[in-house]
């Protein structure tokens, strides 16, 4: 009677559990799978071999990718340095008053970042819309995330190692960079693909402060606006066409495409940090 | 130098006052090569006397005023119960609790005439001088190679030229010679534990300390590896001051010259070992040593 009672708890425990991974699952499904019922008619070679003022994509994805090699370029470093620095060097005081400020930014909403973004750098310093006022309005939002995943990856790394280069009188710097960094480099870099994957999904402060472009990315960082994949998702579903509707949807394929390769590559990072972390155990 | 070093070691050690006579007798009237064969002979010479160190953790006080000398030449073993303050005197010795929040160190402690919290000390360089061996074996995430040469070529003991060589000769010396000549460049995650504590002595020896800290070293380690090691700290006495916390007391009779006992924070007894497990002087000692305490 007993047993019984437990196996039929234990079957309502096991598919209440089914049915929760379904409903986050479905979604997931449902939305990739109607994006690419809806473009699969004009996913073609020809997406990336037009631009956007005939109906290919060259310009939003190249445009998108600049914005990621920039955040990577300009929010990379900048977050690991003040993430090193909170880990190992603030005096706790400041440290905590440089953590409050860094989750203050993460809890800003994008769109009032973009905003913000576009009064003082494209009218009050008369940028424009422009690359660089982009990825500077997308670092601020992702800096947050590689703050503080560098910060926890370094906090990680187990003591001892600290103690033991210490006591063998090596240099601070010495010590970050031979002995603490290499075992938390998985977690930086897992940091540095969730700021890349917001980066790629981000369209409230790129409108703002980069415009939009139909024609390739410029080598020029002030005046010129740039094209982008989000921009288009958002724009071409507002117009009258079928084929419009289609190139939207190949947008969104694409963005979802690209997030695929980024989960990819934070996973395989993480199986590594993983790895690691078991020798360093033993 | 020499006069200083001598100065400061006659009140407290006798035993290396004895060292430093001969070493003034020889020096009357040598070559300067001689001078400086004798600098190096005074320096390996270091003891290390600890006066009325107080640590405290916040508003905790764990060590109570400790005053002990160290010996040069000497295995002392720091012995007590869990929690008696042993490893946070240990630690004191190189400042490792320093940057730690909340930790207020007073007193002194000196190695040679140098004294180790002067604020114009220069720490790396006491640490060079001071090295250390944890309770379990923390190589660093580099090659078997640079573990050994990193700190050593840091603090320009060792040439690019002649690294290749030396830590051949420092992992002879531990003994790891064999196991690791094929993989010099491999991780030393996937030695034993035991090979991973031998890296770790090779590493610490590789910088020429004057004082080596063992903190309980072979608490984690097999049978084997832990008579290697005493056998190594055993021999390499005859070049440095070897101070080790331990709460085996077989392991103190079978390495230690001389006992210092630390109770709650404090020193009990200090003396040579032979004498401190035959005869303790102190009634807390014997009921130490009898097993009925701790």
């Amino acid at each position: 009677m007993r047993t019984s009672l437990r196996g039929a708890r234990d079957a309502i425990f096991w598919t209440l559990c089914a049915g929760a991974l379904l409903l986050v699952v479905a979604p997931a499904l449902a939305i990739i799978g109607s994006l690419l019922q809806q473009a699969w008619p004009v996913l073609t070679l020809h997406l990336l071999t037009t631009t956007t003022a005939v109906d290919g994509l060259q310009n939003a994805l190249l445009g998108t990718l600049v914005l990621c090699v920039g955040i990577l370029v300009l929010a990379g470093p900048i977050g690991i340095a003040a993430g090193v620095y909170l880990a190992e060097f603030g005096p706790p005081a400041r440290s905590s008053w440089l953590r409050l400020g860094s989750e203050t930014l993460a809890g800003i909403p994008s769109i009032v970042v973009g905003y913000v973004a576009y009064l003082v750098l494209d009218e009050e310093l008369h940028w424009g819309y422009s690359l660089l006022a982009g990825i500077l309005a997308l670092s601020a939002i992702v800096l947050p995330y590689i703050v503080k995943t560098t910060e926890v990856a370094l906090r990680q790394v187990p003591t001892t190692l600290r103690e033991g280069a210490a006591a063998l009188g090596l240099p601070r710097h010495t010590t970050l960079r031979r002995v603490l960094l290499p075992p938390a480099i998985p977690g930086i870099a897992s940091g540095l693909v969730v700021a890349l994957a917001i980066s790629v999904g981000e369209t409230a402060p790129l409108l703002y402060t980069v415009g939009f472009s139909d024609n390739n990315p410029t080598p020029y960082l002030f005046q010129h606006p740039l094209g982008y994949l989000t921009y288009v998702v958002f724009l071409n579903a507002t117009l009258p066409t079928r084929q419009e509707h289609q190139v939207a949807a190949a947008a969104g394929v694409m963005i979802v495409l690209i997030l695929i390769v980024l989960i990819a590559a934070g996973r395989l990072i993480a199986r590594r940090a993983a790895r690691h972390a078991a020798r360093m155990a033993n | 130098m020499i006069a200083g070093v001598n100065r400061f070691l006659v009140p407290r050690f006798p035993a290396v006052n004895e060292r430093a006579r001969t070493v003034e007798a020889v020096a009357a009237g040598v070559s300067a090569a001689g001078a400086s064969a004798l600098a190096r002979t005074a320096r390996a010479g270091t003891g290390v006397a600890v006066d009325g160190l107080r640590v405290r953790f916040g508003a905790r006080e764990v060590v109570h005023g400790v005053t002990v000398g160290f010996h040069a030449h000497r295995v002392t073993a720091l012995i007590g119960p869990t929690g008696c303050g042993k490893t946070t005197v240990l630690r004191a010795l190189n400042r490792l609790h320093d940057g730690r929040p909340g930790v207020h160190i007073s007193g002194s402690v000196r190695i040679g005439d140098e004294e180790v919290y002067d604020p114009r000390a220069d720490v790396r360089d006491l640490r060079r001088r001071i090295g250390m061996l944890f309770q379990r074996p923390n190589p660093f995430p580099l090659s078997i190679r640079e573990n050994i040469a990193l700190a050593a070529r840091i603090h320009g003991l060792w040439s690019r030229q002649d690294a290749a060589e030396r830590t051949e000769a420092i992992l002879r010396e531990v003994g790891l010679w064999e196991a690791v000549r094929d993989r010099l460049g491999q991780a030393p995650f996937l030695l034993s534990g035991g090979q991973q504590q031998l890296l770790c002595l090779a590493r610490a020896l590789a910088v020429e300390p004057d004082v080596l800290l063992l903190d309980e070293p072979t608490s984690s380690l097999d049978p084997g590896t832990t008579a290697r090691i005493e056998e190594l700290i055993s021999a390499l006495r005859d070049k440095m001051t070897i101070i080790i916390v331990t709460h085996n007391l077989q392991q103190a009779r079978r390495v230690a010259d001389e006992v210092c006992l630390l109770l709650d924070g404090e020193v009990v007894e200090q003396a040579p070992a032979d004498r401190f497990f035959q005869a303790p002087a102190d009634e807390r000692s014997r009921a130490y040593v009898d097993g009925r305490v701790g």
